[in-house]
């Protein structure tokens, strides 16, 4: 039967045309604002440098900041704390975030695994992962084990949560839908709940990931030997702002591109979930 | 075409349906008998919030009746099956699969070869005209397309009852013209029995056989019409029979002819 007259037209091209060049604009503006941002602090903070109002030693100029990361890069210890800083986090990232999902999709649609674990989980939650550095450090000792502790712990925690949740929200209808047209619990949970949940699991790991980074530091600031909070640490005894500062801005640039990572391949696995 | 089966037999046998409120039990549905004979279109039509989607709802086995049956075919509807098909007002298309990948979601269990499956699929869009957006998302496609797309995968199921509620409430009015003739065709094509909940007097009158009239809240049957007047039908040539029985329902669906009815 003829049916292609029925007069109502895609959405998306009729839409497309109106918002494309607004979507070219944003995207530019996306990687322009944050670098006036970027200049603008560069140039406060050169100015205070150059008029000498503070100490060096207390708050150093950019350029001094810039002298101590060539320093560090030519020691060496830059090199070797970055690569052992982003495989603790890295490892603790997947750990935690492994058992987040697995456990957040028991919880989130097995009722009995929700009303044992739930509560007790949602209680850990607010500790911070500072405080648990001194457990982690007579379980696992000063070695990998208690920095891989502290960072999945934290991550777990917030995984979980995100994934708990976006299987409990997870549309009825979907459900409806899914049950009437014949499938299987199994093929319901694969190919119905989890794609429903996904966007909020992408949200938890995009979290997980922040606070991988903030935990690394926590858990390299005691007990370590090496590591960009060790650095941090040791740059305090020694008085060296300059070096302190350098890394700050390293761990921070480090957090923000992970993120963006993270973000565009969530963007392109969890595609429909934008506007 | 298999069409004279006579699978789809509903019956809905003193049924009743109550939720807890905040204070104390609401009936949602007073007791209701209805029947659907096989194969035919019957329009359930009433104010909102009468019962009418919780009538489909029990029948979809969504909710569970607290009083009387309800069976298909003889046996009691416990739970939602692949027998019973359900249209949704707002399309419930998952948003993850391609126009495609839906359609092929309906047809998983039947379990097919993969070319085949994917065939099938193809040719229940290229039904509903949709042959060429297989490939699209359902949010690139409109309100319109997207009900398309869900009647396609319905009926790939192969259901014996198709339960539509108010499938096109959200279309604008030159949508759903197109989307009546549209289901029509692949109804005539098909054959299931049709339940068809809607508040729209004129959709009721050219779709149906049969059209029951609820009363508000706690939703019962009140009146009953048989339309044999063939289709495609128009209000201008389907006679003046129509015409009479769309002034009746506009005035039972008037709260005060409801009352009018009732005692």
């Amino acid at each position: 039967m003829a049916v292609s007259d029925l007069g109502d037209p895609p959405a998306v091209p009729r839409r497309g045309a109106r918002v494309m060049p607004l979507g070219l604009l944003a995207g530019s503006a996306r990687v322009v604002r944050p670098l006036i941002s970027f200049v603008f602090v560069l140039a406060i903070w050169s100015g205070v440098g150059a008029a000498q109002l503070v100490p060096e030693t207390i708050f150093p100029a950019p350029w001094t900041v810039w002298n101590a990361t060539v320093e560090m890069w030519q020691m060496g210890t830059l090199a070797g704390d970055l690569a052992v800083s982003l495989s603790r986090a890295a490892i603790g990232f997947a750990i935690g975030a492994t058992l987040g999902v697995a456990l957040g999709l028991m919880t989130g649609r097995i009722a009995l695994i929700r009303t044992l674990l739930g509560p007790f989980l949602s209680l850990l939650r607010p500790i911070p992962a500072i405080a648990l550095v001194p457990v982690a450090i007579v379980w696992f000792g000063i070695g990998e084990g208690s920095k891989y502790f502290v960072i999945s712990y934290t991550v777990f925690l917030t995984v979980w949560f995100n994934t708990h949740h976006g299987m409990e929200y997870v549309p009825e209808i979907y459900l409806r839908a899914s049950r009437s047209l014949g499938a299987s619990r199994r093929r319901e949970f694969l190919t119905v709940i989890i794609p429903a949940a996904a966007p909020y699991i992408f949200a938890g790991l995009r979290l997980g990931v922040a606070l991988a980074f903030l935990s690394l530091v926590a858990a390299e600031l005691s007990g370590a030997s090496s590591g960009l909070g060790y650095r941090l640490q040791e740059a305090r005894q020694y008085i060296r702002t300059d070096r302190m500062f350098s890394l700050l801005i390293i761990l921070g640039a480090l957090g923000a591109s992970v993120d963006m990572v993270v973000h565009q391949i969530g963007r392109k696995l969890v595609h429909w979930q934008q506007g | 075409m298999t069409r004279m089966t006579a699978e789809g037999d509903v019956r809905v046998d003193d049924v009743a349906i109550r939720f807890k409120g905040k204070d104390g039990p609401v009936t949602a549905l007073d007791r209701t008998t209805l029947r659907l004979r096989p194969g035919t279109f019957t329009a359930l039509i009433g104010p909102s919030g009468c019962g009418k989607s919780t009538l489909m709802n029990a029948i979809g086995g969504f909710v569970a009746p607290s009083g009387g049956a309800i069976t298909i075919d003889g046996a009691e509807v416990t739970g939602p099956s692949a027998k019973v098909g359900v249209i949704f007002q707002q399309y419930a298309l998952f948003p993850w699969f391609t126009a495609l990948g839906n359609v092929r979601f309906a047809l998983r269990r039947f379990g097919l070869p993969r070319a085949q499956e994917i065939e099938r699929a193809h040719a229940a869009l290229a039904e509903v005209g949709l042959g060429a957006h297989a490939g699209k998302f359902p949010q690139q496609l409109s309100g319109g397309m997207k009900q398309r797309v869900a009647i396609a995968r319905t009926f790939a199921c192969g259901p014996k009852v198709l339960l539509m509620d108010e499938p096109f409430g959200a279309l604008d009015a030159q949508t759903r013209l197109g989307m009546h003739d549209l289901l029509m065709g692949v109804w005539q094509k098909h054959r299931a029995t049709v339940l068809f909940v809607t508040h729209d007097v004129d959709e009721a009158l050219l779709l149906a056989d049969d059209v029951h009239v609820m009363s508000q809240a706690p939703g019962r049957l009140i009146r009953q019409y048989h339309l044999p007047q063939p289709r495609p039908r128009a209000f201008n040539r389907s006679g003046s029979e129509l015409l009479d029985i769309r002034e009746e329902i506009l005035g039972l669906l008037r709260p005060e002819g409801v009352l009018a009815a009732i005692h």
